[in-house]
Protein backbone atom coordinates (compact mmCIF):
# COMPACT_ATOMS: atom_id res chain seq x y z
CA UNK A 1 0.00 0.00 0.00
CA UNK A 2 1.45 3.55 -0.74
CA UNK A 3 2.22 5.98 1.43
CA UNK A 4 -1.27 8.10 0.81
CA UNK A 5 -3.34 5.13 2.15
CA UNK A 6 -2.28 6.19 5.44
CA UNK A 7 -1.63 9.98 5.51
CA UNK A 8 -2.66 10.68 9.29
CA UNK A 9 0.76 8.30 10.61
CA UNK A 10 2.46 10.35 8.34
CA UNK A 11 4.99 12.79 10.15
CA UNK A 12 6.80 14.07 7.78
CA UNK A 13 3.84 15.67 5.64
CA UNK A 14 1.68 16.13 8.58
CA UNK A 15 -0.65 15.25 6.82
CA UNK A 16 -3.62 13.95 9.48
CA UNK A 17 -2.75 16.35 11.73
CA UNK A 18 -5.96 19.22 10.77
CA UNK A 19 -7.89 15.92 11.11
CA UNK A 20 -7.15 15.09 14.15
CA UNK A 21 -7.37 18.80 15.44
CA UNK A 22 -10.94 18.79 14.02
CA UNK A 23 -11.99 15.95 15.43
CA UNK A 24 -12.06 17.54 19.09
CA UNK A 25 -15.30 18.86 17.86
CA UNK A 26 -16.80 17.21 15.13
CA UNK A 27 -17.75 13.55 13.43
CA UNK A 28 -18.26 12.45 9.74
CA UNK A 29 -16.52 14.85 8.09
CA UNK A 30 -13.20 14.23 5.49
CA UNK A 31 -10.76 16.76 6.73
CA UNK A 32 -7.31 16.27 4.39
CA UNK A 33 -7.67 12.56 3.32
CA UNK A 34 -9.01 11.03 6.88
CA UNK A 35 -12.26 11.09 8.35
CA UNK A 36 -13.42 12.22 11.87
CA UNK A 37 -14.76 9.08 13.58
CA UNK A 38 -15.19 10.09 17.14
CA UNK A 39 -14.91 13.45 18.59
CA UNK A 40 -13.14 14.33 21.59
CA UNK A 41 -16.05 13.51 23.92
CA UNK A 42 -16.66 10.38 22.72
CA UNK A 43 -13.58 9.24 23.31
CA UNK A 44 -13.58 10.73 26.68
CA UNK A 45 -16.73 9.35 27.37
CA UNK A 46 -15.33 5.79 26.18
CA UNK A 47 -12.14 6.15 28.13
CA UNK A 48 -13.56 6.65 31.01
CA UNK A 49 -16.18 3.62 31.07
CA UNK A 50 -12.50 1.37 30.01
CA UNK A 51 -10.88 3.31 32.75
CA UNK A 52 -13.46 2.58 35.09
CA UNK A 53 -13.97 -1.52 33.33
CA UNK A 54 -10.33 -2.37 34.22
CA UNK A 55 -10.61 -1.05 37.68
CA UNK A 56 -13.41 -3.09 38.57
CA UNK A 57 -11.62 -5.93 36.59
CA UNK A 58 -8.54 -6.38 37.91
CA UNK A 59 -10.26 -5.17 41.62
CA UNK A 60 -12.95 -7.92 41.10
CA UNK A 61 -11.00 -10.96 39.90
CA UNK A 62 -8.79 -11.12 42.95
CA UNK A 63 -11.89 -11.69 45.34
CA UNK A 64 -13.57 -14.29 42.24
CA UNK A 65 -11.30 -16.39 42.57
CA UNK A 66 -7.47 -17.18 44.53
CA UNK A 67 -5.82 -17.92 41.02
CA UNK A 68 -6.07 -13.70 40.59
CA UNK A 69 -4.97 -12.89 44.07
CA UNK A 70 -1.68 -11.99 42.88
CA UNK A 71 -3.83 -9.16 41.22
CA UNK A 72 -4.47 -7.37 44.54
CA UNK A 73 -1.14 -6.46 44.98
CA UNK A 74 -1.64 -3.71 42.16
CA UNK A 75 -3.71 -2.42 44.34
CA UNK A 76 -1.92 -2.76 48.02
CA UNK A 77 -4.50 -5.62 48.83
CA UNK A 78 -7.22 -7.55 48.95
CA UNK A 79 -8.87 -5.06 51.85
CA UNK A 80 -8.45 -2.17 49.22
CA UNK A 81 -9.90 -4.38 46.04
CA UNK A 82 -12.83 -4.83 48.62
CA UNK A 83 -13.23 -1.21 49.35
CA UNK A 84 -12.24 0.34 45.41
CA UNK A 85 -14.30 -2.22 43.82
CA UNK A 86 -17.38 -1.24 44.75
CA UNK A 87 -16.75 2.48 44.29
CA UNK A 88 -15.42 2.36 41.12
CA UNK A 89 -18.42 0.15 40.24
CA UNK A 90 -20.13 2.93 40.91
CA UNK A 91 -18.46 5.24 38.40
CA UNK A 92 -18.74 3.02 35.89
CA UNK A 93 -22.23 2.52 35.89
CA UNK A 94 -22.76 6.71 35.89
CA UNK A 95 -20.34 6.36 32.95
CA UNK A 96 -22.00 4.10 31.51
CA UNK A 97 -25.21 5.42 31.72
CA UNK A 98 -23.58 8.92 30.31
CA UNK A 99 -22.62 6.41 26.99
CA UNK A 100 -25.91 5.24 26.58
CA UNK A 101 -27.06 8.64 26.40
CA UNK A 102 -24.42 9.79 24.50
CA UNK A 103 -25.06 7.26 21.10
CA UNK A 104 -28.43 6.50 22.33
CA UNK A 105 -30.17 7.88 18.87
CA UNK A 106 -26.98 6.50 16.93
CA UNK A 107 -27.50 3.01 18.37
CA UNK A 108 -30.89 2.03 17.27
CA UNK A 109 -31.16 -1.31 15.32
CA UNK A 110 -31.74 -0.76 11.56
CA UNK A 111 -32.66 -3.73 8.69
CA UNK A 112 -29.93 -5.90 8.92
CA UNK A 113 -28.58 -5.07 12.16
CA UNK A 114 -30.74 -7.93 13.65
CA UNK A 115 -28.69 -9.97 12.14
CA UNK A 116 -25.90 -9.78 14.75
CA UNK A 117 -28.23 -11.15 17.44
CA UNK A 118 -28.40 -14.64 16.01
CA UNK A 119 -25.07 -17.17 16.63
CA UNK A 120 -25.24 -17.33 12.71
CA UNK A 121 -24.72 -13.59 11.83
CA UNK A 122 -22.10 -13.31 14.70
CA UNK A 123 -20.00 -16.04 13.04
CA UNK A 124 -20.54 -15.15 9.68
CA UNK A 125 -19.35 -12.14 10.96
CA UNK A 126 -16.19 -13.12 12.55
CA UNK A 127 -15.41 -15.33 9.12
CA UNK A 128 -15.35 -12.11 7.17
CA UNK A 129 -18.33 -13.22 5.27
CA UNK A 130 -21.05 -11.94 4.22
CA UNK A 131 -20.40 -8.53 3.76
CA UNK A 132 -22.65 -5.85 3.44
CA UNK A 133 -22.15 -2.59 1.47
CA UNK A 134 -25.22 -1.00 3.27
CA UNK A 135 -23.35 -0.69 6.70
CA UNK A 136 -23.06 2.57 8.23
CA UNK A 137 -21.42 4.56 10.97
CA UNK A 138 -21.83 1.05 13.53
CA UNK A 139 -22.70 -2.26 12.48
CA UNK A 140 -24.87 -4.57 13.62
CA UNK A 141 -22.73 -6.13 16.16
CA UNK A 142 -21.04 -2.36 17.47
CA UNK A 143 -24.89 -1.92 17.99
CA UNK A 144 -25.86 -4.68 19.52
CA UNK A 145 -22.42 -4.55 21.52
CA UNK A 146 -23.54 -1.28 22.82
CA UNK A 147 -27.05 -2.57 24.09
CA UNK A 148 -25.81 -5.46 25.70
CA UNK A 149 -23.31 -3.60 27.72
CA UNK A 150 -25.45 -1.28 28.83
CA UNK A 151 -27.74 -4.42 29.88
CA UNK A 152 -24.49 -5.75 31.57
CA UNK A 153 -23.62 -2.94 33.27
CA UNK A 154 -27.45 -2.78 34.64
CA UNK A 155 -27.25 -6.60 35.85
CA UNK A 156 -23.89 -5.54 37.23
CA UNK A 157 -24.81 -2.63 39.04
CA UNK A 158 -27.82 -4.36 40.91
CA UNK A 159 -26.58 -7.24 41.75
CA UNK A 160 -23.69 -5.49 42.75
CA UNK A 161 -25.68 -3.02 45.29
CA UNK A 162 -27.34 -6.43 47.00
CA UNK A 163 -23.52 -7.27 47.46
CA UNK A 164 -22.56 -4.25 48.64
CA UNK A 165 -24.93 -3.83 51.59
CA UNK A 166 -26.12 -7.37 52.03
CA UNK A 167 -27.73 -6.38 54.98
CA UNK A 168 -30.42 -4.59 53.39
CA UNK A 169 -31.99 -7.65 51.37
CA UNK A 170 -33.28 -10.89 52.13
CA UNK A 171 -31.19 -14.03 52.15
CA UNK A 172 -32.73 -15.86 48.51
CA UNK A 173 -31.63 -11.82 46.79
CA UNK A 174 -28.39 -11.46 48.19
CA UNK A 175 -27.54 -15.50 46.66
CA UNK A 176 -29.10 -14.88 43.67
CA UNK A 177 -26.94 -11.72 43.47
CA UNK A 178 -23.66 -13.75 43.83
CA UNK A 179 -24.49 -15.70 41.13
CA UNK A 180 -25.80 -13.03 38.95
CA UNK A 181 -23.11 -11.13 39.13
CA UNK A 182 -20.68 -13.91 38.16
CA UNK A 183 -22.59 -14.48 35.09
CA UNK A 184 -23.01 -10.88 34.06
CA UNK A 185 -19.36 -10.33 34.62
CA UNK A 186 -18.63 -13.89 32.72
CA UNK A 187 -20.16 -12.91 29.94
CA UNK A 188 -19.36 -9.13 30.06
CA UNK A 189 -15.98 -10.26 30.21
CA UNK A 190 -15.77 -12.43 26.90
CA UNK A 191 -18.02 -9.42 25.25
CA UNK A 192 -15.45 -6.95 26.00
CA UNK A 193 -12.67 -9.15 24.92
CA UNK A 194 -13.80 -9.48 21.67
CA UNK A 195 -14.35 -6.04 21.37
CA UNK A 196 -10.58 -5.46 22.18
CA UNK A 197 -9.34 -7.58 20.15
CA UNK A 198 -11.60 -6.32 17.31
CA UNK A 199 -10.58 -2.87 17.94
CA UNK A 200 -6.99 -3.69 17.19
CA UNK A 201 -5.72 -6.74 16.02
CA UNK A 202 -8.74 -8.06 13.70
CA UNK A 203 -9.07 -4.99 12.38
CA UNK A 204 -6.07 -2.80 11.82
CA UNK A 205 -6.72 0.99 11.90
CA UNK A 206 -9.54 0.90 14.03
CA UNK A 207 -7.67 1.85 17.43
CA UNK A 208 -6.91 5.17 16.10
CA UNK A 209 -10.55 6.28 16.07
CA UNK A 210 -10.50 6.16 19.56
CA UNK A 211 -6.89 7.80 20.20
CA UNK A 212 -6.55 10.79 17.78
CA UNK A 213 -10.67 10.03 16.41
CA UNK A 214 -10.02 9.93 12.65
CA UNK A 215 -10.20 6.83 10.56
CA UNK A 216 -8.27 6.38 6.59
CA UNK A 217 -10.87 6.52 4.22
CA UNK A 218 -10.06 3.19 2.80
CA UNK A 219 -10.80 1.57 6.44
CA UNK A 220 -13.99 3.27 6.07
CA UNK A 221 -14.78 1.91 2.85
CA UNK A 222 -14.22 -1.50 4.03
CA UNK A 223 -15.65 -1.43 7.60
CA UNK A 224 -18.59 0.80 6.95
CA UNK A 225 -19.14 1.30 2.89
CA UNK A 226 -22.25 3.40 3.77
CA UNK A 227 -21.46 5.84 6.46
CA UNK A 228 -17.82 6.23 4.04
CA UNK A 229 -20.12 6.89 0.72
CA UNK A 230 -22.25 9.69 2.91
CA UNK A 231 -18.96 11.05 4.05
CA UNK A 232 -17.49 11.27 1.33
CA UNK A 233 -20.31 12.63 -0.84
CA UNK A 234 -21.29 9.60 -3.23
CA UNK A 235 -24.44 8.94 -1.42
CA UNK A 236 -27.34 10.52 -3.39
CA UNK A 237 -29.19 10.91 -0.36
CA UNK A 238 -26.57 11.63 2.16
CA UNK A 239 -26.69 13.24 5.09
CA UNK A 240 -25.00 16.35 5.73
CA UNK A 241 -22.07 15.90 8.52
CA UNK A 242 -23.18 16.29 12.26
CA UNK A 243 -21.85 18.73 14.73
CA UNK A 244 -22.72 18.16 18.15
CA UNK B 1 -5.92 -16.44 63.92
CA UNK B 2 -5.44 -17.96 67.32
CA UNK B 3 -4.39 -21.37 67.20
CA UNK B 4 -1.25 -21.22 65.07
CA UNK B 5 0.12 -24.63 66.57
CA UNK B 6 -3.64 -26.82 65.28
CA UNK B 7 -3.05 -28.20 62.02
CA UNK B 8 -5.50 -26.72 58.95
CA UNK B 9 -7.62 -28.80 57.45
CA UNK B 10 -9.31 -26.43 54.97
CA UNK B 11 -8.86 -22.50 54.42
CA UNK B 12 -11.32 -20.05 52.67
CA UNK B 13 -10.17 -19.61 49.06
CA UNK B 14 -8.12 -21.89 49.78
CA UNK B 15 -5.69 -23.57 47.01
CA UNK B 16 -3.35 -26.22 46.51
CA UNK B 17 -1.02 -26.12 49.77
CA UNK B 18 -3.16 -24.34 52.68
CA UNK B 19 -3.93 -27.57 54.24
CA UNK B 20 -1.41 -30.32 54.68
CA UNK B 21 -3.07 -32.82 56.53
CA UNK B 22 0.01 -34.30 58.13
CA UNK B 23 -0.80 -34.26 62.25
CA UNK B 24 -4.51 -36.29 63.02
CA UNK B 25 -6.23 -35.03 65.76
CA UNK B 26 -9.89 -36.00 67.20
CA UNK B 27 -12.69 -33.77 66.43
CA UNK B 28 -13.77 -32.08 69.21
CA UNK B 29 -17.31 -30.98 70.47
CA UNK B 30 -19.30 -28.87 72.33
CA UNK B 31 -21.95 -30.30 74.25
CA UNK B 32 -25.35 -28.50 75.20
CA UNK B 33 -27.75 -29.86 77.32
CA UNK B 34 -30.84 -27.14 76.56
CA UNK B 35 -32.84 -28.75 79.14
CA UNK B 36 -30.45 -28.27 82.40
CA UNK B 37 -29.99 -24.68 81.41
CA UNK B 38 -31.22 -22.12 84.01
CA UNK B 39 -30.34 -19.02 81.88
CA UNK B 40 -27.86 -17.22 84.35
CA UNK B 41 -25.39 -15.75 81.45
CA UNK B 42 -22.23 -17.23 83.41
CA UNK B 43 -21.30 -18.50 79.89
CA UNK B 44 -22.21 -15.09 78.23
CA UNK B 45 -19.85 -13.21 81.05
CA UNK B 46 -17.19 -15.68 80.81
CA UNK B 47 -16.99 -15.74 77.06
CA UNK B 48 -17.06 -11.86 76.97
CA UNK B 49 -13.96 -11.76 79.74
CA UNK B 50 -11.89 -14.49 77.86
CA UNK B 51 -11.67 -13.04 74.74
CA UNK B 52 -11.58 -9.48 75.77
CA UNK B 53 -14.91 -8.63 74.00
CA UNK B 54 -15.82 -4.85 74.88
CA UNK B 55 -19.37 -4.22 76.51
CA UNK B 56 -22.34 -3.88 74.71
CA UNK B 57 -25.40 -2.34 75.56
CA UNK B 58 -27.92 -4.76 76.64
CA UNK B 59 -31.79 -4.73 75.61
CA UNK B 60 -34.86 -5.31 77.23
CA UNK B 61 -37.17 -6.59 74.61
CA UNK B 62 -39.71 -8.39 78.00
CA UNK B 63 -37.51 -11.01 78.60
CA UNK B 64 -34.40 -11.98 80.30
CA UNK B 65 -32.33 -12.06 76.93
CA UNK B 66 -29.38 -9.86 77.30
CA UNK B 67 -30.02 -8.34 73.71
CA UNK B 68 -31.94 -9.63 70.61
CA UNK B 69 -29.59 -11.07 68.85
CA UNK B 70 -25.28 -11.76 68.30
CA UNK B 71 -22.83 -8.85 67.85
CA UNK B 72 -19.57 -9.19 66.87
CA UNK B 73 -18.46 -7.95 70.44
CA UNK B 74 -21.21 -10.55 72.09
CA UNK B 75 -20.12 -14.19 70.22
CA UNK B 76 -22.14 -16.02 73.09
CA UNK B 77 -25.97 -15.43 73.55
CA UNK B 78 -28.40 -17.13 76.02
CA UNK B 79 -31.74 -17.02 73.84
CA UNK B 80 -34.99 -17.27 76.13
CA UNK B 81 -37.81 -18.48 74.93
CA UNK B 82 -41.75 -18.93 76.01
CA UNK B 83 -43.37 -22.53 74.58
CA UNK B 84 -47.49 -23.25 75.52
CA UNK B 85 -47.51 -26.57 73.90
CA UNK B 86 -49.68 -29.52 75.35
CA UNK B 87 -51.16 -27.25 78.00
CA UNK B 88 -48.13 -27.37 79.58
CA UNK B 89 -45.98 -23.99 79.58
CA UNK B 90 -42.20 -24.13 79.66
CA UNK B 91 -39.14 -22.36 79.06
CA UNK B 92 -36.60 -23.29 75.97
CA UNK B 93 -33.54 -21.70 76.32
CA UNK B 94 -31.02 -22.14 73.74
CA UNK B 95 -27.03 -21.12 73.16
CA UNK B 96 -26.79 -18.88 70.39
CA UNK B 97 -23.54 -19.42 68.75
CA UNK B 98 -21.33 -20.89 65.72
CA UNK B 99 -21.88 -24.10 65.17
CA UNK B 100 -18.66 -25.17 63.78
CA UNK B 101 -19.98 -27.35 61.08
CA UNK B 102 -17.94 -30.03 59.56
CA UNK B 103 -18.72 -28.18 56.19
CA UNK B 104 -18.91 -24.75 56.58
CA UNK B 105 -21.09 -22.36 54.52
CA UNK B 106 -18.98 -19.05 55.62
CA UNK B 107 -16.15 -20.56 54.58
CA UNK B 108 -17.46 -21.86 51.15
CA UNK B 109 -18.47 -18.39 50.81
CA UNK B 110 -15.16 -16.14 51.73
CA UNK B 111 -13.18 -14.81 49.23
CA UNK B 112 -10.43 -13.58 51.55
CA UNK B 113 -8.21 -16.73 51.50
CA UNK B 114 -7.10 -17.89 54.97
CA UNK B 115 -9.53 -15.19 57.02
CA UNK B 116 -11.93 -18.61 57.94
CA UNK B 117 -9.57 -21.83 58.47
CA UNK B 118 -11.31 -25.44 59.81
CA UNK B 119 -8.86 -26.86 62.00
CA UNK B 120 -8.20 -30.65 61.98
CA UNK B 121 -10.16 -30.69 65.47
CA UNK B 122 -13.26 -29.41 63.44
CA UNK B 123 -12.74 -25.67 65.04
CA UNK B 124 -13.83 -23.19 62.45
CA UNK B 125 -11.86 -20.15 63.56
CA UNK B 126 -11.67 -16.43 62.21
CA UNK B 127 -8.49 -14.77 61.13
CA UNK B 128 -9.34 -10.70 61.19
CA UNK B 129 -6.21 -10.18 59.56
CA UNK B 130 -7.00 -11.71 56.50
CA UNK B 131 -10.87 -10.84 56.09
CA UNK B 132 -11.81 -7.61 54.09
CA UNK B 133 -15.02 -7.17 55.15
CA UNK B 134 -17.24 -8.34 52.61
CA UNK B 135 -19.96 -9.85 54.20
CA UNK B 136 -20.36 -13.17 52.07
CA UNK B 137 -20.19 -15.28 55.42
CA UNK B 138 -23.11 -14.06 56.18
CA UNK B 139 -25.05 -15.27 53.46
CA UNK B 140 -23.17 -18.44 53.73
CA UNK B 141 -24.05 -19.60 56.71
CA UNK B 142 -27.55 -21.62 57.96
CA UNK B 143 -27.39 -20.60 61.58
CA UNK B 144 -27.08 -16.34 61.13
CA UNK B 145 -24.16 -16.17 63.48
CA UNK B 146 -21.31 -14.40 61.27
CA UNK B 147 -21.77 -10.27 62.78
CA UNK B 148 -19.65 -7.99 60.98
CA UNK B 149 -18.13 -5.14 62.72
CA UNK B 150 -18.26 -1.28 60.71
CA UNK B 151 -15.35 -0.35 63.14
CA UNK B 152 -13.27 -2.55 62.57
CA UNK B 153 -14.75 -3.37 59.20
CA UNK B 154 -13.94 -7.35 59.84
CA UNK B 155 -16.32 -10.47 60.94
CA UNK B 156 -16.50 -11.72 64.42
CA UNK B 157 -17.73 -14.93 65.70
CA UNK B 158 -17.32 -17.59 68.53
CA UNK B 159 -13.70 -19.47 68.02
CA UNK B 160 -14.69 -22.28 70.35
CA UNK B 161 -12.10 -20.77 72.34
CA UNK B 162 -9.44 -22.38 70.07
CA UNK B 163 -6.69 -20.47 71.99
CA UNK B 164 -7.84 -22.17 75.14
CA UNK B 165 -8.51 -25.94 73.06
CA UNK B 166 -4.91 -26.19 71.65
CA UNK B 167 -3.60 -26.05 74.80
CA UNK B 168 -5.69 -28.29 76.74
CA UNK B 169 -8.30 -26.25 78.50
CA UNK B 170 -12.04 -26.15 78.14
CA UNK B 171 -13.65 -23.27 76.03
CA UNK B 172 -14.45 -20.48 78.65
CA UNK B 173 -18.02 -20.58 78.68
CA UNK B 174 -17.76 -24.49 79.48
CA UNK B 175 -15.81 -23.81 82.24
CA UNK B 176 -18.03 -21.52 83.97
CA UNK B 177 -21.42 -23.37 83.23
CA UNK B 178 -22.88 -23.99 87.06
CA UNK B 179 -24.76 -27.45 86.16
CA UNK B 180 -23.39 -29.54 84.04
CA UNK B 181 -24.90 -27.84 80.59
CA UNK B 182 -22.07 -27.81 78.93
CA UNK B 183 -19.39 -29.82 78.33
CA UNK B 184 -16.77 -30.15 76.26
CA UNK B 185 -14.57 -33.17 74.74
CA UNK B 186 -14.32 -35.60 71.24
CA UNK B 187 -17.19 -35.43 69.44
CA UNK B 188 -17.64 -39.27 69.75
CA UNK B 189 -16.95 -38.69 73.83
CA UNK B 190 -20.12 -35.84 73.15
CA UNK B 191 -22.32 -38.14 71.72
CA UNK B 192 -22.09 -40.76 73.83
CA UNK B 193 -22.91 -38.25 76.70
CA UNK B 194 -25.74 -37.01 74.68
CA UNK B 195 -27.10 -40.41 74.26
CA UNK B 196 -27.13 -41.44 77.73
CA UNK B 197 -28.77 -38.07 78.90
CA UNK B 198 -31.37 -38.32 75.79
CA UNK B 199 -32.27 -41.75 77.33
CA UNK B 200 -33.28 -40.42 80.82
CA UNK B 201 -35.09 -37.59 79.29
CA UNK B 202 -37.16 -39.97 77.50
CA UNK B 203 -38.19 -42.08 80.68
CA UNK B 204 -38.79 -38.68 82.11
CA UNK B 205 -41.60 -38.22 79.46
CA UNK B 206 -39.41 -36.74 76.65
CA UNK B 207 -40.63 -38.82 73.92
CA UNK B 208 -39.01 -36.39 71.05
CA UNK B 209 -35.39 -35.89 73.08
CA UNK B 210 -33.41 -35.93 70.21
CA UNK B 211 -29.36 -34.90 69.40
CA UNK B 212 -29.42 -31.30 67.02
CA UNK B 213 -26.15 -32.48 64.88
CA UNK B 214 -27.57 -31.88 61.83
CA UNK B 215 -26.37 -34.14 58.85
CA UNK B 216 -27.00 -31.32 55.79
CA UNK B 217 -23.80 -29.30 56.81
CA UNK B 218 -21.81 -32.20 58.17
CA UNK B 219 -22.57 -32.46 61.66
CA UNK B 220 -21.47 -29.69 63.46
CA UNK B 221 -18.81 -28.79 66.18
CA UNK B 222 -21.51 -27.96 69.12
CA UNK B 223 -24.42 -30.34 69.51
CA UNK B 224 -27.25 -29.81 71.34
CA UNK B 225 -29.53 -31.74 73.32
CA UNK B 226 -33.75 -30.87 72.54
CA UNK B 227 -36.04 -32.04 74.67
CA UNK B 228 -38.10 -31.24 71.64
CA UNK B 229 -36.29 -33.01 69.30
CA UNK B 230 -38.81 -33.03 66.64
CA UNK B 231 -39.19 -29.48 66.56
CA UNK B 232 -35.83 -27.34 66.92
CA UNK B 233 -37.57 -24.66 65.26
CA UNK B 234 -39.27 -24.15 68.78
CA UNK B 235 -35.45 -23.10 70.18
CA UNK B 236 -35.01 -21.52 66.92
CA UNK B 237 -32.75 -24.00 65.14
CA UNK B 238 -33.15 -24.90 61.34
CA UNK B 239 -34.81 -27.87 61.26
CA UNK B 240 -32.47 -28.85 58.22
CA UNK B 241 -29.48 -26.48 57.52
CA UNK B 242 -27.52 -26.72 54.47
CA UNK B 243 -25.13 -24.13 53.05
CA UNK B 244 -27.40 -22.33 50.89
CA UNK B 245 -27.92 -23.70 47.85
CA UNK B 246 -27.01 -20.45 45.90
CA UNK B 247 -23.61 -20.01 47.88
CA UNK B 248 -22.67 -23.88 46.53
CA UNK B 249 -23.98 -23.99 43.13
CA UNK B 250 -21.78 -20.10 42.97
CA UNK B 251 -18.62 -21.71 44.66
CA UNK B 252 -19.01 -25.24 43.35
CA UNK B 253 -20.27 -24.68 39.98
CA UNK B 254 -20.54 -21.05 38.58
CA UNK B 255 -16.70 -20.55 39.84
CA UNK B 256 -14.98 -23.15 37.69
CA UNK B 257 -17.20 -22.80 34.87
CA UNK B 258 -16.53 -19.32 34.46
CA UNK B 259 -12.69 -19.81 34.93
CA UNK B 260 -12.75 -22.17 31.97
CA UNK B 261 -14.76 -19.35 29.87
CA UNK B 262 -12.54 -17.27 30.81
CA UNK B 263 -9.45 -18.82 29.20
CA UNK B 264 -11.70 -19.81 26.57
CA UNK B 265 -12.09 -16.41 25.41
CA UNK B 266 -8.75 -15.87 25.35
CA UNK B 267 -8.11 -19.29 23.30
CA UNK B 268 -11.03 -18.21 21.27
CA UNK B 269 -9.25 -14.93 19.99
CA UNK B 270 -6.03 -16.17 19.20
CA UNK B 271 -7.39 -19.37 17.45
CA UNK B 272 -9.48 -16.77 15.08
CA UNK B 273 -6.47 -14.63 14.51
CA UNK B 274 -4.82 -17.60 13.82
CA UNK B 275 -7.11 -19.02 11.46
CA UNK B 276 -8.65 -15.86 9.42
CA UNK B 277 -6.03 -12.97 10.52
CA UNK B 278 -7.12 -9.39 10.44
CA UNK B 279 -9.48 -8.51 8.27
CA UNK B 280 -7.77 -6.69 4.97
CA UNK B 281 -9.80 -5.18 1.85
CA UNK B 282 -10.48 -7.71 -0.71
CA UNK B 283 -9.14 -6.03 -3.51
CA UNK B 284 -6.28 -4.36 -1.13
CA UNK B 285 -7.80 -0.66 -1.39
CA UNK B 286 -6.37 0.28 -4.10
CA UNK B 287 -9.66 1.96 -5.28
CA UNK B 288 -10.06 4.79 -2.87
CA UNK B 289 -6.29 5.75 -3.35
CA UNK B 290 -6.30 8.98 -4.41
CA UNK B 291 -8.40 11.87 -3.97
CA UNK B 292 -12.66 11.46 -3.92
Amino acid sequence: MSEAAFPGRNSRTGVGDAAVVRAREVEDVLVDGEIVRHRLSSRVIHWTVALFFFVCLFTGLPIWTPLFGWMATLFGGLSVCRWLHPWSGAVFSVASLVMLVHWFSEMKLRGKDSEFLTPGGLVRYFRYRGEDSEVGKYNGGQKVLFWAAALGALGLLASGIVMWFPERFGHELRQLSYVAHDVAFILFFAMIIGHIYLGTAAEPGTFRSMTGGTVTKEWARLHHPRWYREVVGEEANRSSARRR
Amino acid sequence: MNASGLEIRQSSAGMWGTSTGQRKMPVVSKYIDTSTCIGCKACEVACQEWNDLQVVPTAQAGTYQTMASLDANYWNLIEFRELEADGNFSWLMRKDQCMHCADPGCLKACPAPGAIVQYENGIVDVNPEACIGCKMCETGCPFDVPRYAARTDKMAKCTLCVDRVQVGLEPACVKACPTGCLHFGTKDDMKALAASRIDQLKSSGFAHAALYDPPGVGGTGVITVLAHGDHPEWYGLPKDPRVPTGVRFWKNVLRPVGVIAFAATFFAMVGHYLTFGPKKPKDGGEKTKGDV
